[in-house]
C-alpha cells in the first residue's frame, strides 16, 4: 500500500492507482468529464485538475492519469485548482454551449457565461468514444486525428471508419455532448458522427417482426464468440 | 543595431531599452545574430524573447509566432488546444486594432493558466515568449497603429524541430509518428516515416537511434523507445499485407545515375524517383542494400525485411544494374556521356583498415570481409577460438556471428575502456549475455604462429591518457605489460575506409583520410553534376547518416537539375543558423509522472546460438501505444524576424 496525502488527509492506495481512484476510495469527490472507470484515462478535458507537490515543487496535473506516489501531497480544493477547472469548463462550454452536461458542470463549478467566443464544435475531443470503441467494444473503428508538424490536418477530430464500425451505438451512449447520435428508423440505423453519417441495416426478429440490432454487429458477435447464427434470429424479448 | 535591446533568453532578463551606454551583454545566446546575408531583428522561441531592433513590432511577431504554435497544438487536451485558439483570436483582434485593455489582461491570465495545466509540454513551453512579451512589452499591445508602423516589416523565418528530430541526421519527425502510433494510425505513421526514411523496418531494427540519446524523457525516467516504435508500423504493414502508397511522379525527368545500392544510394534513388527522375543504380554486389546487407547480420536484420523494403523502392521504376562496378565495368565518363545529367556516388566504406599484424597463410581475416562472406552465404572455416580486435558495431557483430557459427571461445580486444566503446550499449550487453568475453585496455602487438597457422596473439596492456580529437581518451601502451592469448583466428575490426579507385584521376577533391569532399548542405562534389554522400564522404558511419546524406543529395540534385544552382534552400539556411540552440533546455516545465519504458522482448539467449533467428522482437501494438503515450511532444517553434537578404 502507498500512503499519500489528499487535502491534508492521509490516504492509502494500491500501487498503480491514479490520484482519482485514491480520492474516490477516500470519499473525496473530484469532478470529471472525459474519465470513465472502465476506460484508460486520457487527461483530455482537464476537469479533474488537482494540485500536487513533490520535493517542494508544486504543479497542476490531472487526477485521472497521475499515478499515486508515496508521500505525494494532493490538493483538490486549492484556489489554483478551482480556477484551472473553471478555465477548462469555460473553454469547453465556449465551444459547445448547448451541451447540458457541460452546462451542469459549469453550474457546479460556478462558471457563468464564457468570456470567450469559439466557433461551435459538437465534438469536444474528450475521446470517450475512441476509448470505448477500442477498449470495450474491441473494434477500434474510431480514431483521433491530431494536428502536427507538416500534417495536413485543419482541425483535430475523431474519425469513424465505416469499414470497421459495427453500428453498436456505444460511442453515442458515452458521448457527453451529443456529438454522436443514433436513430433507428424502419430497417435502418443511422449514426451521425463528427466525420459523417453511417448507415446500418437492422436485423428483423423472426417472431415479432421488430428491427432490433444491426446485422453487422450480430455478425461480429457471432464470429468473435463462435456462436450459432440462429441464436440471433429472434430478438431478446421473444426468446424463451 | 548589434546590441541586444531586450532578452529573456533562458529566463535571464537583460533590458537595455532605457540605456544609452553600458549595455548589458546577453550570454549564451546559442545562435549567431547574422547568418548567410540575414540579420536577426528579433527571435521568439520556448526559451524566451530576444529583441535586437527596437523598432520591431513585438505584438505582430507574437501573433505570427502563436499562429505557428497553434498549427502544432495537437488537440489532445482542452486547455492547450482551445486555450491557444482563444489567445490567437485575441491577439488577432489586438493586431487589427480592435483589442481592449481587458483583452491584454485576459491574454496574460490565459497564457499563465494554460502554461500551468496542459497534458504535454508543447503548448505550455511554447507560450513562454508570448508571456514575456506581455510582461515586458505591454505597451506594444496598446500602441496606436501609427506608432506600430515604424520600421520596415520584417521577414519571418520559422523553424520547427524537437530534441529528437535535431539529433537525427535525417531529421525524422519522431514526435509526429509517435503521436500517430499512440492513436493507432499506423499507415499514416509509416507514410510520415517514409518522407525522410525509405527503410523504416530496417531502421526500426538497426538504427543507432541518436534521437533516444537526446530524448527529453531521459531526464525524467528513460528515453522513449523511438527505434522500437518505428518498427511497429513497418511490421504492421507486413502483417496486414498492406501495399505502401509510394507513387512516383510521371517519369520523364532527367536521367540520374546512382553508384552504390546501400542506404545512401537507395535514399537518393527513392527520393529522386518520387520526384519523377529516371534513376539507374549500379552496385558491384549481386545484392541490394550495401553495408545493411553485407555488413549487418541477419539476427539483427532479417534479410526478408530489407529485401521487401528494397522491392518497394524498386517498384518506383528504378533500374538496378547489379554485379556492375563503376570504374571497372563502366566508367564515370561513360555514365555522363550516356545521358546521365547527374551522378550520385555512394560507394560506402568497405575496405577494412589493416592492423599491421597480418600473417602469411591466413588466420587473420578482416571484420567487414568476414561479415560479408557470412552474410552472402559463403562458407567460412569455423575454429575453436577467435579474437576480434575493435570496439565498434562491426566488432560486436563479428563476435555474435562467430558464436552462432559454432566458435567456442569468442573474445574481443578493445584498447580503450567500456565507456569509450563506440558500439551501441544494447549490442554490447547482448554480446556479453550470449557469452562474448571482452578484454578492455588491451591491444594486439603481433600474431603468433606455429607451423604457418595462427595459434595466439601477443597483446599489450593500455592505459588512458588525454582526450584525442574524437574527444575520447587516448590509449597509451604500458611498457613491459605484454601478455599472450591463445587463439585460432584473428579478426581485426578497427574501422573501414572508402575505396575511391572509381574517381582516381578525376577532378573530384578528396581528403587526406581518403574520403570525398562535398558541399555539406547539397552533397555536390568539386565536379559539377557529380554528388556524393554516405560513408565514402563521412568515413564509416551509421545507416541513418547514410540515409540522411542520400535525402540531402536528392534535394541538391533536384535543385541543380531544375535551376542549375546548388545553393541550399531557405529551410536549410534557417536549420544551419539555429543548429546550436540547445533544445533540451527548458524554463518552468510542469511535473511529469514517471512511466515505465516499454522495451521489446528479446529471444532467450539459449535459443540464439542455434542460428541466425532475429533476437529483438517487435513491440506489441498495446505496448507500442503505451510507450508512445510517454512522449512529451517536445516540438520547438522558433521564429526569426530578419531583414531581407542584402
Amino acid at each position: 500500500m502507498i500512503k499519500l496525502i489528499i487535502d491534508d488527509k492521509e490516504v492509502e492506495a494500491e500501487e498503480g492507482w491514479t490520484i482519482l481512484e485514491a480520492a474516490k476510495q477516500a470519499g473525496i469527490r473530484i469532478p470529471t468529464l472525459c474519465s470513465h472507470e472502465s476506460l484508460r484515462p486520457a487527461g483530455a478535458c482537464r476537469v479533474c485538475t488537482v494540485e500536487i507537490a513533490t520535493n517542494g515543487t508544486k504543479s497542476l496535473t490531472t487526477a485521472c492519469d497521475y499515478p499515486v506516489e508515496a508521500g505525494l501531497k494532493v490538493s483538490t480544493t486549492s484556489e489554483k485548482v478551482i480556477e484551472a477547472r473553471r478555465l477548462a469548463v469555460e473553454l469547453l462550454l465556449a465551444q459547445r454551449p448547448h451541451s447540458s452536461r457541460l452546462q451542469e458542470l459549469a453550474r457546479k463549478l460556478g462558471v457563468k457565461e464564457p468570456r470567450f467566443v469559439l466557433a461551435e464544435q459538437e465534438c469536444i475531443l474528450c475521446q470517450l468514444c475512441v476509448r470505448t470503441c477500442r477498449e470495450l467494444v474491441d473494434v477500434e473503428a474510431i480514431t483521433f486525428v491530431a494536428q502536427g508538424k507538416d500534417r495536413d490536418v485543419a482541425e483535430p477530430t475523431v474519425v469513424h471508419s465505416l469499414d470497421k464500425c459495427i453500428g453498436c451505438d456505444a460511442c453515442a451512449y458515452v458521448c457527453p455532448t451529443e456529438s454522436i447520435t443514433v436513430t433507428d428508423i424502419g430497417d435502418t440505423r443511422t449514426i451521425n458522427t463528427p466525420s459523417g453519417k453511417l448507415e446500418f441495416k437492422l436485423k428483423q426478429c423472426q417472431v415479432c417482426g421488430k428491427y432490433w440490432a444491426p446485422e453487422k454487429q450480430l455478425d461480429y458477435i457471432i464470429e468473435k464468440w463462435h456462436l450459432e447464427p440462429e441464436l440471433f434470429a429472434t430478438c431478446p424479448d421473444c426468446r424463451d | 543595431m548589434d546590441r541586444v535591446v531586450f532578452s529573456s533568453w533562458g529566463g535571464n532578463i537583460v533590458d537595455n531599452r532605457q540605456k544609452t551606454a553600458g549595455y548589458t551583454p546577453v550570454e549564451n545566446l546559442e545562435f549567431p545574430l547574422e547568418h548567410n546575408g540575414h540579420r536577426v531583428r528579433a527571435f521568439m522561441s520556448w526559451r524566451g524573447l530576444v529583441v535586437i531592433d527596437a523598432k520591431i513590432n513585438v505584438a505582430d511577431m507574437a501573433h505570427t509566432y502563436l499562429k505557428e504554435v497553434q498549427k502544432l497544438s495537437c488537440g489532445e487536451c482542452s486547455v492547450g488546444y482551445l486555450g491557444i485558439r482563444v489567445m490567437l483570436d485575441t491577439l488577432t483582434r489586438i493586431r487589427d486594432e480592435k483589442g481592449t485593455k481587458e483583452d491584454i489582461a485576459l491574454l496574460r491570465w490565459l497564457g499563465n493558466s494554460i502554461k500551468a495545466n496542459t497534458k504535454c509540454d508543447f503548448c505550455a513551453l511554447a507560450l513562454t515568449p508570448v508571456l514575456d512579451s506581455l510582461k515586458y512589452y505591454e505597451s506594444e499591445y496598446t500602441k496606436s497603429g501609427a506608432a506600430k508602423g515604424r520600421g520596415a516589416k520584417p521577414v519571418y523565418l520559422t523553424r520547427i524541430t524537437a530534441p529528437c528530430i535535431e539529433a537525427c541526421p535525417a531529421h525524422q519527425d519522431a514526435p509526429g509518428y509517435i503521436e500517430l502510433i499512440s492513436n493507432r494510425r499506423y499507415e499514416e505513421a509509416l507514410a510520415l516515416i517514409r518522407q525522410t526514411n525509405c527503410l523504416p523496418g530496417t531502421m526500426g531494427r538497426a538504427c543507432f537511434a541518436f534521437c533516444e540519446e537526446n530524448c527529453t524523457r531521459g531526464d525524467i525516467d528513460k528515453p522513449i523507445s523511438i527505434r522500437a516504435l518505428k518498427r511497429v508500423p513497418a511490421d504492421y504493414e507486413v502483417s496486414t499485407a498492406l501495399e505502401p502508397e509510394a507513387k512516383a511522379k510521371k517519369a520523364g525527368g532527367d536521367k540520374v545515375a546512382v553508384i552504390g545500392a546501400g542506404p545512401a544510394g537507395l535514399a537518393a534513388s527513392y527520393n529522386l524517383a518520387l520526384k519523377g527522375y529516371r534513376v539507374t543504380i549500379y552496385d558491384e554486389q549481386p545484392s541490394v542494400g550495401g553495408m545493411a546487407w553485407v555488413g549487418i547480420p541477419a539476427f539483427r536484420l532479417p534479410r526478408n525485411v530489407l529485401g521487401r523494403e528494397v522491392d518497394i523502392i524498386k517498384k518506383l521504376g528504378i533500374d538496378f544494374r547489379l554485379n556492375t562496378r563503376v570504374g571497372k565495368d563502366i566508367t564515370l565518363e561513360q555514365l555522363l556521356k550516356h545521358g546521365f545529367k547527374a551522378v550520385f556516388i555512394a560507394t560506402g566504406a568497405h575496405a577494412g583498415r589493416k592492423l599491421g599484424i597480418e600473417v602469411e597463410g591466413g588466420g587473420v581475416v578482416d571484420g567487414v570481409e568476414f561479415l560479408r562472406d557470412v552474410n552472402m552465404g559463403q562458407k567460412v572455416a569455423v575454429k575453436r577460438r577467435v579474437i576480434i580486435v575493435g570496439g565498434g558495431n562491426v566488432a560486436i557483430d563479428c563476435a555474435r556471428t562467430c558464436l552462432r557459427l559454432g566458435f567456442k571461445e569468442v573474445t574481443i580486444l578493445y584498447r580503450r575502456s567500456r565507456a569509450e566503446m563506440p558500439a551501441r550499449e544494447e549490442e554490447i550487453q547482448a554480446a556479453e549475455a550470449e557469452g562474448v568475453k571482452i578484454h578492455y585496455l588491451a591491444a594486439p602487438v603481433k600474431a603468433l604462429t606455429e607451423g604457418g597457422k595462427v595459434n595466439g596473439v601477443e597483446c599489450i596492456r593500455m592505459k588512458l591518457g588525454e582526450p584525442d580529437d574524437s574527444g575520447r581518451r587516448r590509449p597509451i601502451p604500458i611498457e613491459g605489460s605484454e601478455f599472450t592469448v591463445g587463439t585460432d583466428m584473428i579478426i581485426p575490426a578497427i574501422g573501414e575506409k572508402p575505396d575511391l579507385s572509381l574517381i582516381e584521376g578525376k577532378s573530384i577533391d578528396t581528403t587526406k583520410w581518403g574520403t570525398i569532399v562535398v558541399d555539406a548542405p547539397t552533397g555536390q562534389t568539386s565536379l559539377p553534376g557529380v554528388f556524393a554522400g554516405g560513408d565514402c564522404v563521412s568515413g564509416p558511419a551509421t545507416l541513418v547518416e547514410a540515409i540522411a546524406a542520400g535525402n540531402k543529395a536528392a534535394r541538391g540534385i533536384d535543385r541543380y537539375l531544375k535551376s542549375g544552382r546548388v545553393t541550399p534552400p531557405e529551410e536549410q539556411v534557417v536549420e544551419d543558423w539555429l543548429h546550436d540552440v540547445a533544445l533540451n533546455h527548458q524554463r518552468d516545465g510542469n511535473i511529469v509522472a514517471k512511466r515505465e519504458r516499454q522495451s521489446p522482448k528479446q529471444l532467450p539467449v539459449a535459443k540464439r546460438k542455434r542460428g541466425f533467428a532475429e533476437v529483438e522482437q517487435c513491440l506489441s501494438l498495446e505496448m507500442a501505444a503505451k510507450e508512445a503515450e510517454r512522449c512529451l511532444r517536445c516540438y520547438r517553434v522558433m521564429l526569426l524576424a530578419v531583414d531581407g537578404r542584402k
